[in-house]
C-alpha cells in the first residue's frame, strides 16, 4: 500500500506548512483517485478472485475442503498437463525472443519507409482472429497443404512432412500469434535508445558485435524482459491454438479447465486448476523478481 | 393475401391461428387463440439450424397461437446455470443433447416434462427411448463412420467399426473426438472389438479402453469440435472420422468429397427441454405440441438433413429425400441408441458414468502419451 502513505504525508505536511499547499494543491487528490481504482479493482478483480477461491475450497455443505487440491496433487495426468503447459509456454517465449529481437532491431534501425512496412507486417495479423490464423496454418502446412504439395511436386520429399497435430504445429501457431507482443516492447525501447552510445563504442574501437553486446543489448534488456513476460503470460493460458494444431501430447491446463467448466460443470475443480496455474505463474514471477528485480521484470525500468 | 383489403397484424394472427387450429384441431391444448400471449425464448445452436427452425417452426407457431418466439443460444449448461445463479432466467425451452440435460438435471436447472400435456397421437410416433423425463427427442444425430470418398470410393470404404480399427487394410489417418463427443466413444470401441450392436450395454469399460488403446496410434487428430472434423476430412488431412453423420451429409450436399456409413452408428437425440423458472410454461407446452408434429419435422429435415424423431415424418418425405437421413427406416436398423440410463447411472463415488468416463478420457489422453 505505497499509495496510502503518499496520500497521508502531504495531508500532514499541509497543516504544518501552508506554502507547500499553495505550491502543490493537487497532491490531496490522488487519495480520491486511488479510492476509485481500489473500488474498481475490488469489484471486477478481487471479488471474482475470492469467488474462485471459494469454489475451489468449499464443499457442497458449506464447509471447507481440500478434496479438489488432493485430486490435483494425486493425479499424474494433471501433472503431465502442467508440464506440457509450461514447456509449451517456455519454448514459445524463447522462440519469440529469438525471432522478435532481430525483427525489432531491424525495425528500429531501418529507413522510415521500410519501418512503416515492417510495423504493418507485425500489426496487421494482430487484427485477425486467433481461430482464423490457426486454420490458415492447416491450409499452409497440412498433409495436403500448400507447402507439402510444393515439396512433393519439386521432388524434395517423397511423402508429405508432418508439421501439424503435434508440438511443432502448436509452437508454429503460438509463435505466430504471440510474436507482436514480443516485438513491440523491444522496438519501443530500441527506438528510445540514444544512437550516440553505440557510435561512441565504435569510435572507441569496439567491433560492431562488441558494441551490440556491451551497449545495445543491456540497454534494451527491459524491453526484452517485458516482451518475455507478456508472451509467457499469454502462452500459459492459450487453448485454441493447441486444441486446433496440437496432438494428444499437447493438452494444456487451459483445455482441461474448459472441459471442466463446459462439459462436466465441475466448477470447483476448474477453479482449483485455475488457481494452481495462477499460483505457479506467480511463483515464476516471484522467483524472477528476486533474481533481477521487480522494475526490470515488469519493464518499468525502461520507462524512467 | 391480397393487399387491397386493409389487414391488421391482429387479423393476420387471428386468421392464421384459426386456420391452423382448424387443421390441427383436437390435438391442441389451447382454448382460444389470442392476439398476444406473450413470448417464449427458444435457445438453440444458431446457423442454418436456427434459420430452418424460424421458418418451419417459430413463424408458423406464432401465426397459429399468437405466442411470440424469440431465439437465443447457444443452449449450454453453463449458460443456464449462470442464468439460474443470477436469478434472471430468460430462456423457456432448450434444444440440446442428453449429456447437457443430465448435467443440468443434476444442477436442478430443468423441469420434468409432463407427458400428459403432450399430444398422444404425435408422441406415439416418436420412439419410447426418446421420451426422457427431462427431454423429448426431436432431431436425431449419431456418431457414424464418416469418410473421405476420394480416398475410399463408396463401396471400398470401411463398412464397420472393426474396419475403422484395422489400420493395415484401411490406410489413412483417423480423427476421433477429444471434446465435442456426447460421451467417450466406448460403444464403438466395443463394437470394433466384436460386441454386437444390440448387446453393447452395460458397457464392459475395461475392454472398451483396451480397444481405445489399439485405436490410438491410428488417430492423426483428436478433434475439438465437429465442424473441425468435417473440415479436416474434406481437405484430406484425415480419411476416416468418427463424427456426426448428418454433418457429413451436409458436407456431401455442398460438394465435399465426404460420405457416411451408418452401420454401427450410435444414435442420439437433440431434445426439447424446459428450463426451470421459465416465464411462460403453458406456451412452452403449446410450442412442443406444435413442433413434434411429423409434418413439421419433415419440413425441417428437407432444410437441414438431421433425422426426424417422428416416424410419421417419413410419410411426408420422398424416397430420395429420406435415403441419406439417419433415421430413415433402412438406416435406423443398422444403428443403436445411446443408452442414457447407463451413462447417467451414478457410481459409488457419486459420479455418473459419463462424468467418470469423460474425466478418464481426458486423463487417458494426457497420460498415455
Amino acid at each position: 500500500m505505497d499509495g496510502a502513505e503518499i496520500v497521508r504525508q502531504p495531508a500532514w505536511m499541509r497543516q504544518s506548512s501552508p506554502p507547500e499547499q499553495d505550491r502543490k494543491p493537487w497532491r490531496a487528490r490522488p487519495g480520491l483517485m486511488i479510492l476509485g481504482a481500489v473500488v474498481f479493482l475490488g469489484a471486477i478483480y478481487l471479488l471474482p478472485m475470492l469467488t474462485l477461491i471459494g469454489w475451489a475450497f468449499r464443499d457442497p455443505k458449506g464447509g471447507i475442503t481440500i478434496a479438489q487440491a488432493t485430486r490435483l496433487v494425486s493425479e499424474g495426468a494433471y501433472h503431465t498437463a502442467f508440464i506440457t503447459t509450461f514447456r509449451t509456454a517456455i519454448i514459445t517465449t524463447l522462440v519469440c525472443a529469438l525471432l522478435g529481437y532481430p525483427l525489432a532491431y531491424l525495425m528500429a534501425t531501418t529507413s522510415p519507409r521500410a519501418r512503416t512496412l515492417l510495423i504493418a507486417g507485425v500489426i496487421i495479423p494482430f487484427w485477425t482472429s486467433v481461430l482464423a490464423r490457426s486454420l490458415a496454418w492447416i491450409i499452409l502446412l497440412g498433409k495436403r497443404g500448400i507447402i507439402n504439395e510444393w515439396l512433393l511436386a519439386s521432388g524434395l520429399v517423397n511423402a508429405p512432412l508432418t508439421f501439424l497435430f503435434n508440438s511443432l504445429g502448436v509452437q508454429i501457431g503460438m509463435v505466430h500469434v504471440l510474436l507482436p507482443f514480443m516485438v513491440l516492447p523491444i522496438w519501443a525501447v530500441l527506438m528510445r535508445l540514444d544512437q550516440a552510445l553505440p557510435s561512441a563504442a565504435r569510435s572507441l574501437g569496439a567491433s560492431p558485435a562488441r558494441a551490440f553486446i556491451h551497449v545495445v543489448l543491456p540497454l534494451s534488456l527491459p524491453g526484452l524482459v517485458a516482451g518475455c513476460v507478456l508472451v509467457f503470460m499469454l502462452a500459459i493460458g492459450f487453448y485454441i491454438t493447441p486444441a486446433l494444431l496440437g496432438g494428444d501430447r499437447d493438452i494444456t491446463i487451459a483445455s482441461l479447465i474448459e472441459m471442466m467448466v463446459r462439459d462436466l460443470l465441475d466448477w470447483p475443480f476448474a477453479a482449483m486448476l485455475s488457481l494452481s496455474l495462477m499460483v505457479s505463474v506467480g511463483a515464476v514471477f516471484a522467483f524472477g523478481a528476486l533474481l533481477i528485480g521487480v522494475e526490470r521484470l515488469t519493464g518499468a525500468e525502461g520507462r524512467t | 393475401m391480397p393487399a387491397t383489403t386493409p389487414i391488421t397484424r391482429r387479423k393476420v394472427l387471428r386468421g392464421g391461428a384459426a386456420s391452423s387450429l382448424a387443421a390441427l384441431g383436437p390435438f391442441f391444448h389451447v382454448q382460444k387463440a389470442r392476439a398476444d400471449k406473450g413470448e417464449i425464448v427458444v435457445a438453440s445452436w444458431g446457423g442454418s439450424r436456427t434459420s430452418a427452425m424460424r421458418e418451419v417452426m417459430f413463424k408458423p407457431f406464432e401465426a397459429a397461437t399468437g405466442v411470440r418466439v424469440r431465439d437465443d443460444g447457444p443452449p449450454e449448461a453453463a449458460k443456464v446455470k449462470a442464468q439460474a445463479d443470477s436469478g434472471n432466467i430468460t430462456w423457456d425451452i432448450l434444444d440440446t443433447d442428453i449429456p447437457a440435460i443430465l448435467t443440468m438435471v443434476k444442477n436442478n436447472l430443468l423441469l420434468p416434462i409432463d407427458y400428459a400435456k403432450l399430444d398422444k397421437g404425435k408422441l406415439d410416433k416418436i420412439p419410447k427411448v426418446l421420451h426422457h423425463e427431462y427431454g423429448l427427442g426431436h432431431l436425431i444425430y449419431g456418431f457414424n463412420i464418416v469418410y473421405n470418398s476420394k480416398t475410399f470410393p463408396t463401396g471400398q470404404h470401411p463398412q464397420s467399426w472393426t474396419q475403422v480399427w484395422d489400420g493395415d487394410k484401411f490406410k489413412g489417418g483417423r480423427s476421433f473426438p477429444f471434446r465435442g463427443g456426447i460421451s467417450p466413444q466406448l460403444e464403438v470401441a466395443l463394437i470394433a472389438d466384436g460386441v454386437p450392436i444390440d448387446n453393447v450395454y452395460p458397457l464392459d469399460i475395461e475392454r472398451a479402453w483396451k480397444a481405445m488403446d489399439r485405436l490410438r496410434p491410428l488417430v492423426t487428430k483428436w478433434y475439438a469440435n465437429h465442424a473441425e472434423a468435417i473440415q479436416l476430412l474434406s481437405r484430406g488431412e484425415v480419411d476416416i472420422c468418427c463424427t456426426v453423420g448428418p454433418r457429413g451429409i451436409v458436407a456431401k450436399r455442398e460438394g465435399a468429397p465426404v460420405d457416411v456409413e451408418y452401420s454401427g452408428g450410435k444414435l442420439a437425440p437433440d431434445n426439447w427441454a424446459l428450463v426451470k423458472g421459465g416465464k411462460n410454461p403453458d406456451a412452452a407446452y403449446e410450442f412442443l405440441n406444435f413442433v413434434i408434429d411429423g409434418k413439421v419435422q419433415a419440413e425441417f429435415a428437407k432444410r437441414v438433413p438431421y433425422g426426424p424423431s417422428s416416424s410419421d415424418a417419413f410419410n411426408y418425405l420422398s424416397e430420395l429425400e429420406a435415403k441419406d437421413l439417419i433415421t430413415s427406416p433402412d438406416n435406423l436398423k443398422k444403428q443403436f441408441w445411446n443408452d442414457i440410463t447407463w451413462w447417467g447411472a451414478v457410481g459409488p463415488d457419486g459420479k455418473t458414468n459419463i462424468e467418470a468416463q469423460t474425466e478418464r478420457y481426458a486423463k487417458w489422453m494426457v497420460q498415455k502419451s
